[in-house]
């Protein structure tokens, strides 16, 4: 028998789970949408909210060179839309940069 | 990728062992004899690629790719004297191998059903050619090691060696299972045609979706969610969707499909039923009689792409 009151509890549980890079959680939907002519669009939707969506961006427009904006969605949140087919850099910078697991990203599009 | 990886497979056992093992000469030799007969029969067009580098691709099928990449180039500089004196080597191996090793590679391929009847159909089979080939090869050295090594000595046997064990004994048994056969997946590939500058027709679609066995609604719904744009099925029952798409990327869009919608999750038969309960679809396997729920259809966040003004004027 145990009592509630004297079960050890720890104070930085929180602490020591939010140095974890597990910030990300759900799938990362990396889609491509057509514009006029050759052109495209690729978005990046479902990225954690505790990530500052304006500094990935800032840094993903000097990665690939193209431009790109974060765009406040009423459902979807923050999403991130870069100009050109990016759906590879993206899905690989965001590996390596440890923001999402390979099997968090999702890519739809041909 | 996930259930995958948690369905136990043979097959990613298989390749990671051939991954490695080292570069021999023998066994290239071997492997030049079995290439330069398909090579034979067939000629020289298809060893291009007839696909880009897929990126959604999952991995398993991009490591095969890789793979035969790799083996292509060898290949050049074989000459055929070469080939032909390697020719009765790959031929020694008896039948029962060749039919579990074809299971294997079956297994492998399950999932990208081959759109077949044009010369794609060739390259497959090449392809296959050289993984039973490669197979068969690394199956003769896996019985010299593993069948004679523990038989004399009292060491323990590792995982692995009992498992190709117990899949030699269950395909000897019984050689038709669920498991280890597999009937192949024959599609047609779907006819993809311009209309003009801005549209894709996509001929027989409805042909598809009767082989699929699947609504074409729900065909209709995921081909429009996943390439982002608008689309419809018009009066001769082909399917207009609006922006330029070839062939290729229509294919692997289906090919998702298969995979996520068609094809058990268990056994990878594509004998199944897609029903909708309570408002999310389950897939009954008919074979296996697996029965789990799959994703729903979401096209999720659309960027505007059109002008905005025009946007603007509809809506007030």
């Amino acid at each position: 028998m145990s009592i509630q009151n004297l079960n050890t509890f720890d104070p930085f549980a929180d602490a020591i789970k939010g140095s974890d890079d597990d910030v990300q959680d759900g799938l990362v939907h990396i889609r491509i949408q057509q514009r006029n002519g050759r052109k495209t669009l690729t978005t990046v939707q479902g990225l954690s909210s505790e990530y500052d969506l304006k500094k990935i961006v800032r840094a993903c427009k000097k990665e690939f060179a193209c431009n790109g904006t974060v765009i406040e969605h009423p459902e979807y949140g923050e999403v991130l839309q870069l100009q050109g087919d990016q759906r590879e850099n993206i899905c690989q910078w965001l590996t390596k940069s440890g923001l999402a697991k390979p099997d968090q990203l999702k890519v739809h599009g041909f | 990728m996930t259930e995958e990886d948690s369905v136990f497979d043979p097959t990613l056992k298989k390749k990671k062992k051939k991954k490695k093992t080292t570069f021999d000469l023998d066994a290239a030799f071997n492997e030049g004899g079995s290439i330069g007969d398909a090579m034979e029969t067939s000629g020289d067009k298809e060893n291009q690629e007839p696909e880009a580098p897929v990126p959604a691709e999952d991995d398993e099928a991009l490591d095969l790719e890789n793979f035969g990449r790799k083996k292509k180039k060898k290949k050049k500089a074989f000459n055929l004297d070469e080939l032909d004196a390697a020719l009765p080597d790959t031929k020694k191996e008896d039948v029962v191998e060749q039919q579990t090793e074809e299971i294997v590679v079956d297994d492998t391929f399950d999932l990208d059903m081959d759109f077949s009847k044009t010369k794609k159909k060739k390259k497959k089979k090449k392809d296959l050619d050289e993984l039973v080939a490669e197979e068969e090869r690394k199956e003769i050295e896996d019985k010299e090691n593993e069948e004679t090594s523990w038989v004399g000595s009292d060491r323990d046997y590792t995982y692995d060696e009992l498992l190709v064990r117990v899949f030699n004994i269950m395909r000897e048994k019984n050689p038709d299972m669920v498991a280890g056969k597999k009937q192949k997946f024959v599609m047609r590939p779907p006819q993809v045609v311009r209309i003009g500058t801005k549209k894709t027709s996509f001929a027989n679609f409805t042909e598809i979706c009767k082989t699929l066995h699947r609504q074409p609604k729900h065909l209709l719904d995921f081909l429009l969610a996943e390439l982002g744009t608008s689309g419809s099925v018009d009066g001769n029952s082909q399917l207009i969707i609006k922006g330029r798409f070839q062939q290729k990327q229509i294919e692997n869009v289906l090919r998702r499909y298969i995979k996520e919608y068609v094809t058990c999750h268990t056994c990878r038969s594509p004998d199944t039923i897609l029903q909708k309960d309570t408002r999310l679809f389950f897939l009954q396997c008919e074979t296996c009689g697996s029965r789990c729920s799959v994703a729903s259809i979401k096209s999720g966040f659309q960027a505007v792409t059109g002008k905005r003004a025009a946007i603007r004027a509809k809506t007030a």
